[in-house]
């Protein structure tokens, strides 16, 4: 018994150490610091209350709590109906301008949905393209109230149009590659088109839509921008207000608790919705979907529902932008203005550069190792995504002062460095980015599997050199996939931006929220015009990598 | 025994079977040994734990005198110098021919990889070969690259998990004989895993039949398939392990 006992811990000696390389350590390392904002809220949340929290439950915590539940519910139904249907579209029919639409309709998510906020407000409001027309032509003046975006029906319709493009894309794929063989047996059996996208695609596309939505809701509960200058009442306005207007960071924790924990229920929702039920088969024999040639009437209506939902969610408000940034560019241009890209596309590229090495090393690990790293990794590296900005931000901050405290208690410093430095920021966009580079080298490494670094090992390399000699070569699009996505998010990113970035830094992303929410909406037009150009520009770069592999 | 393998066991983490259980062999230096088993039997794993792509549970596995796994030590498989022919090969697509035969001879010198790469490309007859990419070739040429790439380090044992599976049947009678020639020519010790009888009898000197992780049968090919065997008419023979496999 003993003997045995003995030879188990030798076992066990032994697996840690063989495990145990820099890989594995520096795993441990990143996912540590992931962790520590979420753990410093969790900590804090338990406190003693004070007044203003007090107040915020009794008066305020419902309307933040109802009016969040009525965007999430609204958007989420609205960009699952607008997201699958045009998948179904374009995967099972063809019709005039298709093959532009399969990626055109991706393109309303290079505009954030603040600035299509701001944008549709200045179209709608009164000295807006619309109603100075009418005015000016025919002598027409309009009664306001059907011209009032900024209440929640507007709020919802900003978000149902700028984020539907996630329902899309992810039912997109789904439809053209997991259901052929589902599809074709409908139509051998002579269903109508309708029947088909009701009984057939919705069900069988149902994780797949309750993927993107997930993915939706998230981003609605992140959002500061739209909420803010609509003056919709969410967690993350009080987030704000409590911190900044009330200076009051422990109620700000108390109310990102909170949010924390109706999120978590929301996932654990998703888990439910998606059932036991697995739609996917597990061949890796892709047959792809062959699109229907409408004829007639109906290839008009199903061009015309394209360009319908591309032109609300991208033409006009891209066209609008690039007329006021006309208007403005004398003004809003300047060493000012450069030094502002600078800083975004510097702070983007080193974050997201960061991300990406941090997101290879996690993956790497987690596939080569079973068991628990294998299990929790993948885990906490998407907890970043499913926190709100504003959130994180919470953590961040109470974490930087504290080790700030320390560091100057210790004597080393003189003033605090770190939370009054870029380092806060970079930190909080690996944070909460980590994951979507993760995702995209994730999906790269579980393509080529294990064979080809277990056959590298066996011929003499050790796990580094058979990643750099091997892995890295094999994967390079998926990597490049995840630096771009990265990037994109972090160029447009505002929450995080406006709460850590240190004095006097500005990026286009808070430049244009400022001049914005300072009713200079067309100065704001150039900052986010390069946005939304960086951000197609890179969604095609990204697109074309995926066709290409 | 160059290898020997005493009370082997294993499973995976997630779940609770074993795939081997006190698992015991020896092999001879220089033998082709033929692991024989239905999918599931626990022989892809043997050979797994052999080449140090997997941690055993208990047990202890040398070759040439050498520990490689056992209750305190685990060598690396870069540091085994165990060669090993995947089942879909496993060649490295974004290198020539040339690059992926010289892949595992890193301390080499130019020279000396030259030479070695002529020595194996002749031996598995491929010469012409050395410049294409491994989707430029057939599955029978992939798999002679993939044999050259294993043998090109001179590795003191080979291990082939289901090589043929991915061949068409003519195919796999032509390479397994050729594969015997080179094997013997080359004097290397071999396993062998597979699920194909014939493929076990045609080129093993040892044949160890494998069911839910424990061996049921060992022995020559002719101990196996019986004293009648004819080689030359392999599918009338009725080997004595067929109910047992």
């Amino acid at each position: 018994m003993w003997l045995l006992k003995g030879v188990n811990v030798l076992n066990w000696f032994r697996n840690i150490k063989s495990n145990w390389n820099t890989w594995t350590l520096l795993s441990i390392l990143f996912i540590a610091l992931i962790l520590l904002p979420s753990l410093s809220i969790i900590l804090q949340f338990a406190a003693e209350t004070n007044e203003n929290w007090i107040h915020i439950k009794e008066y305020m915590l419902n309307t933040y709590i109802v009016n969040s539940v009525i965007l999430v519910l609204f958007v989420g139904l609205f960009t699952a109906i607008i997201g699958s249907s045009l998948a179904w579209i374009i995967s099972a029919y063809d019709f005039p301008l298709r093959g532009f639409f399969q990626w055109g309709l991706i393109l309303p998510l290079a505009i954030p949905p603040y600035i299509g906020a701001y944008t549709y407000h200045g179209i709608l409001n009164y000295t807006g393209v619309i109603q100075t027309t009418l005015r000016n032509q025919w002598d027409i003046t309009v009664d306001q109230q059907y011209f009032n975006i900024m209440n929640m029906p507007g709020t919802i319709f900003i978000f149902v149009i700028f984020l539907f493009p996630y329902v899309f894309t992810i039912t997109k794929a789904f439809l053209a590659r997991q259901s052929t063989a589902l599809i074709e047996n409908a139509r051998i059996l002579g269903t109508s088109s309708w029947r088909i996208y009701f009984r057939t695609v919705l069900p069988i596309a149902r994780a797949s839509i309750v993927a993107g939505v997930s993915l939706v809701i998230l981003e609605v509960l992140n959002d500061y921008g739209v909420v803010k200058y609509y003056g919709i009442q969410t967690f993350t306005t009080a987030i704000f207000q409590t911190w900044f207007g009330l200076g009051d960071l422990d109620s700000a924790i108390k109310l990102s608790g909170t949010l924390m924990l109706l999120i978590l229920g929301l996932l654990i929702l998703e888990r439910l919705l998606r059932g036991r039920k697995r739609f996917s088969f597990t061949t890796t024999k892709v047959r792809l979907l062959q699109p229907v040639k409408l004829q007639g009437r109906r290839k008009w209506l199903a061009f015309a529902y394209c360009m319908f939902i591309f032109g609300i969610a991208f033409i006009i408000p891209f066209i609008q932008l690039i007329s006021w940034a006309i208007l403005t560019y004398d003004q809003s241009f300047s060493v000012e203005f450069l030094q502002v890209i600078g800083n975004t596309i510097g702070v983007a590229f080193v974050a997201a550069a960061i991300i990406t090495i941090m997101a290879v090393v996690i993956s790497n690990v987690s596939r080569l190792n079973r068991g628990l790293f294998a299990k929790v990794f993948p885990r906490v590296t998407i907890l970043g995504y499913s926190i709100p900005g504003a959130v994180i931000a919470v953590g961040i901050v109470s974490l930087f002062i504290g080790l700030d405290k320390r560091i100057y208690e210790w004597g080393f410093t003189s003033s605090y460095i770190l939370s009054t430095s870029i380092v806060m920021l970079i930190f909080a966009y690996i944070v909460r980015y980590l994951a979507v580079a993760y995702n995209s080298v994730e999906s790269g490494f579980e393509r080529i599997g294990t064979q080809f670094t277990d056959a590298s090992r066996i011929l003499g390399n050790n796990v580094t050199k058979s990643f750099f000699k091997v892995d890295v070569k094999l994967i390079r699009g998926a990597i490049f996939g995840g630096f771009i996505l990265a990037f994109i998010d972090i160029l447009k990113e505002l929450p995080l931006t406006l709460i850590l970035r240190p004095f006097n830094f500005e990026t286009l992303a808070t430049n244009a929220f400022n001049y914005a929410t300072n009713e200079m909406i067309h100065e704001a037009a150039l900052p986010s015009i390069l946005i939304v150009c960086i951000s197609a520009i890179s969604i095609y770069a990204f697109h074309h990598v995926l066709e290409r592999e | 025994m160059f290898v020997n393998i005493k009370d082997l066991s294993f499973k995976y983490p997630n779940s609770t079977a074993h795939c081997l259980e006190s698992f015991n062999l020896t092999i001879q230096k220089g033998d082709i040994t033929t692991i024989l088993g239905e999918s599931g039997s626990g022989k892809s794993s043997l050979l797994r734990l052999i080449a140090g792509l997997e941690m055993p549970e208990q047990g202890s596995i040398s070759v040439d005198d050498q520990l490689m796994a056992g209750p305190s030590t685990f060598v690396q498989p870069e540091k085994r110098g165990i060669g090993m022919v995947f089942q879909d090969y496993a060649l490295f697509p974004h290198l020539k021919v040339e690059d992926n035969i010289t892949f595992g001879l890193h301390k080499w010198s130019r020279k000396e990889k030259k030479q070695r790469l002529n020595e194996v490309i002749e031996l598995v007859n491929l010469k012409g070969y050395e410049k294409r990419y491994p989707y430029e070739l057939s599955g029978g040429q992939q798999q002679r690259v993939a044999l050259a790439r294993a043998l090109a380090p001179k590795p003191k044992l080979l291990l082939f998990d289901e090589p043929f599976s991915n061949l068409d049947a003519d195919l796999q009678l032509k390479i397994r004989e050729e594969l015997r020639r080179i094997l013997k020519a080359t004097g290397v010790t071999s396993i062998f895993v597979t699920h194909d009888q014939d493929d076990a009898q045609a080129l093993a000197d040892q044949i160890v039949v494998l069911r839910d992780g424990k061996i049921i049968d060992l022995g020559t090919p002719r101990d196996i398939f019986g004293t009648d065997c004819d080689f030359s008419d392999r599918i009338a023979v009725k080997p004595r392990v067929l109910s047992k496999v």
